[in-house]
Order: C-alpha cells, then structure tokens, then sequence
C-alpha cells in the first residue's frame, strides 16, 4: 500500500490494491481523473498548461505538462494495462484568481483544452469540481475508485 | 459600552501584533547589506563578492549551491566570485535570506492551514516569478530588485498567522458570501491589521530598501503605491498571482485576491504569453528549490 505523487505535468496508474494517487494544491491546474472499474485501475494526470505549440521541446520530455500531450499520454498508458471496459472520468481544479476581464484564467483555458481532448477520445466527465479561487487537491483510492478532494481550511470532499 | 470594549480590544490586538514585529530578529548584517546595494541602482559583481565573503557560513552555503547539481556546469566552484556568475546575485541575497531569516520563512503558517517551508516555497516562486515578468516584458525595472522584492513580498503573514488561528471557517464562510473583496480585507477584519501593513512594520524594523518596503505594502493594492515605485510594485503583484496560479500559494487565502487591470499601464503582458511565462516559472522554480534545499 502507497502513496503516489503526482507532480506538475506528470501522471500516473495503477491497479495495485491499497495504493492511493495524489497530487498536491491545483491551482490553475487541472486534474483529470480515470476510473477504469472493469480492471479496477485509476489514472490521474496534473495537467498545467492548454497547448504544447508553445513549447514542442518540453512537450516531448513531459508531456503531461499539456492538456494536448497529456491525455493521449495517460490514455497510452491505460491501453497498456488492458482496459477493455468502460472509462469514468471526473475533472478538478481550473481555479483562477478574481479577474474580471480573464486574462489570467488559464484555469478556464485548461478545462476547455481538456474537454476538447478528451471529446477526441469520445470522454467526457461524470463529475467536475472546477473553477472559483480555491486550490485543490486531489486523492484517488485504487480500492474504492473514490475521488477525495481537500483544500486547505475546507476539510474534504468526495468528488 | 459592548462597542467602546470591542474598540479597546481591537487597539489591545494591533498593539499585540505590532509588539510581535519588534521582537523579530534584525536581519544579519550581511544580508541587510547585500539588499541596500541591490536596492540602490549601481553596483559592480565585485561589491557583492566583498560583501558574501565577509561571512563564512554564507560564503560556504553559496559555494554548496552553485555546486549542487541544478547549478553544477561540469567544474567545481571554488570562489564566490564564480559561484556568483553560476547563480546569479539575486539567488546568492535569495540563500542570505532564507538562511538569515528561517524563522520567518521555515515557521509553519498555522492560522492560514500552510505547512512549514510554503511560504518560503510560495516566495521563492513569486520571486522567479517577478524576475520572469521584469526580463520579458519592458520594464526598466532590474531583475535582481524585482527577485527579491518577491521574495520579501508575504513577510507579513509569517507574524499575524497565529492571531488567525482557528478563524478559517468564519473568514471563508463570509469570503465564499461576497462579504469580503479579498482575503486582505477578511484578515483586517478579523485582528484589525493585514499581512501586508504588518509585513510593511517589519520591513521598516529590518530597514529594508524602500523600493522593497513599497513592495511588501501595496502588493494586493498596487495603485495605492507610490508613482515612483508602482512599475515594480505592479510587476510582483502579477508574480504573486502566477506563483498562486501555480499551485504555490500558502493555504487558506491562496487566490483569494483581484487582479489590479491598472497593470497594463505599466507592465506590456499579453494575454499569450502568459502560458509560456508560467512554464519557464514552472521549471525554474523546480530547479532552484531543489538545488538550495536538497543538499
């Protein structure tokens, strides 16, 4: 049973019995979350940035740093472990600060990025906690399939 | 009389508070002396190589980090000077402050729910930040004013944090009801000060340059900053909000703050390249985290 971290722009599945994946504080981040019941397997991708055009470079060394890298990324990898069956999908984080003319809302261009992606997969989420100027952070029981979300002063959450 | 007690309270608080800045240790003599010289607008490598080696453990530390491998360049460092051009001056006063004033970066943020080291990591990201916007956009502010203005930006938090201790309910409760414009506000609401007046305190006690100290009072309000210092103030109030953005924020009150639009008037951003911004952020912050922490 462990703990894996997931840091900005990187991903990770499992389908060990006890493990839990995590990634600390999104901010403006996204993370996109799959549950794969049939093989009892989740993947959690922390995705920073819309597009990789502004940098193929870093796109290749790690891809998950974008929302256009990172899912055909993750999903490779899910393929791998055999899914066969049905993928859950569930979406958290996007924040922004108060902005009223949304310049700085890259929170809102990483969902949109994602959604766009994922609809390439024919994905979409079941559930979503997204938005607003609270940063969150995200835990997934391999287990259970259960999707916690916690932020500093609000306790936690079942997504 | 339930209005005059409240009143006398809150003087009692702010009193309290205020006696908490004074009894702060003063920052080395080393450290103080390396951010009056990058405060003011001349000053050679050199200057700052006499200054690092004055002090011994400073000199060793710098050494350690310009050889760590995030600096490493394939030759041993052996004199600051070197270390100096590997690292660049601001990160060298970035290592005599962290070292200088640990008890003010490393303490834990209890009453915002933030571990002990996020502030110190909340800054360091804030300071790249800051330094990222003065290199990219035109500014005739120096990069090495505007690091370590980031870096010095939330020094505030680290002495009111305990007077908010078991608050975070109350104050999120009337943030998430539109009761307070930001997090400032709830924190004046809540003891009578913010962590940028008490951050402004300890910036006076420590004799910080005033370019610095503009910095630490106005960076939530930016236009309420001198004109002489508004560029810089401008440029770390925007680095502050990236290195939040980041996911680097210290708790509670992390992006509970507006952006001031006013900025355009002084710093050219475009709305494009700010995701290129946030990765260089991104990957400098990574490096200099590790290289002065992990060794």
């Amino acid at each position: 049973m462990s703990v894996i971290y997931v840091g900005v722009g990187e991903y990770a599945v499992s389908k060990t019995p006890g493990d839990t994946i995590k990634t600390m504080a999104l901010g403006s981040c996204v993370g996109v979350i799959f549950l794969m019941p049939k093989i009892r397997a989740v993947g959690l991708l922390h995705v920073a940035l819309p597009d990789s055009s502004i940098n193929h470079k870093r796109a290749s060394e790690k891809p998950g740093m974008f929302a256009d890298t990172g899912i055909p990324a993750i999903i490779k990898q899910i393929q791998k472990m055999g899914n066969n069956g049905k993928i859950i999908m569930k979406l958290a984080g996007g924040a922004a600060i108060m902005d009223p003319n949304n310049t700085f809302n890259i929170g809102k261009r990483n969902i949109l990025a994602v959604r766009k992606i994922l609809w390439q997969y024919k994905l979409g989420a079941q559930t979503e906690d997204l938005g607003d100027s609270i940063s969150r952070t995200v835990s997934i029981e391999v287990n259970t399939g259960k999707v916690y979300l916690s932020s500093p002063g609000r306790g936690e959450w079942q997504l | 009389m339930a209005v005059i007690t409240t009143n006398l309270q809150d003087e009692a608080l702010t009193e309290t508070i205020a006696n908490r800045v004074s009894n702060i240790p003063l920052l080395s003599h080393v450290a103080s002396q390396l951010l009056a010289i990058l405060g003011g607008s001349d000053h050679s490598m050199q200057d700052v190589v006499k200054i690092v080696e004055t002090d011994i453990s400073l000199t060793a530390q710098v050494l350690r980090v310009a050889n760590s491998a995030a600096f490493y360049r394939g030759q041993d460092v052996t004199t600051v000077s070197n270390a100096i051009l590997n690292l660049g001056e601001k990160m060298v006063t970035g290592v005599a402050l962290g070292s200088c004033a640990s008890r003010v970066f490393n303490s834990p943020l209890e009453g915002y729910e933030s571990p002990s080291g996020e502030l110190w990591n909340h800054s360091l990201r804030t300071a790249i930040a800051s330094r990222e916007i003065a290199a990219v956009t035109a500014v005739s502010v120096s990069t090495d004013i505007a690091f370590t203005a980031g870096l010095l930006h939330d020094i505030g938090k680290s002495i009111i944090s305990e007077f908010l201790i078991d608050t975070a309910d109350e104050m999120l409760s009337k943030c998430d009801n539109g009761l307070h414009d930001d997090f400032l506000a709830a924190e004046k609401e809540q003891i009578g000060t913010d962590h940028a007046m008490i951050g402004y305190k300890l910036a006076c006690h420590w004799n910080l340059p005033e370019p610095i100290s503009a910095v630490i009072l106005n960076h939530h309000h930016p236009n309420d900053a001198e004109e002489e210092y508004k560029e810089l103030v401008y440029i770390v109030h925007i680095g502050d909000i990236l290195a939040m953005m980041g996911g680097t924020g210290t708790g509670i009150d992390t992006l509970f703050y507006k952006i001031d639009e006013r900025y355009e008037e002084y710093i050219s951003m475009q709305s494009d390249s700010i995701p290129q911004i946030l990765l260089t952020v991104q990957e400098e912050f990574e490096r200099t985290k590790t290289a002065v922490f992990s060794e």
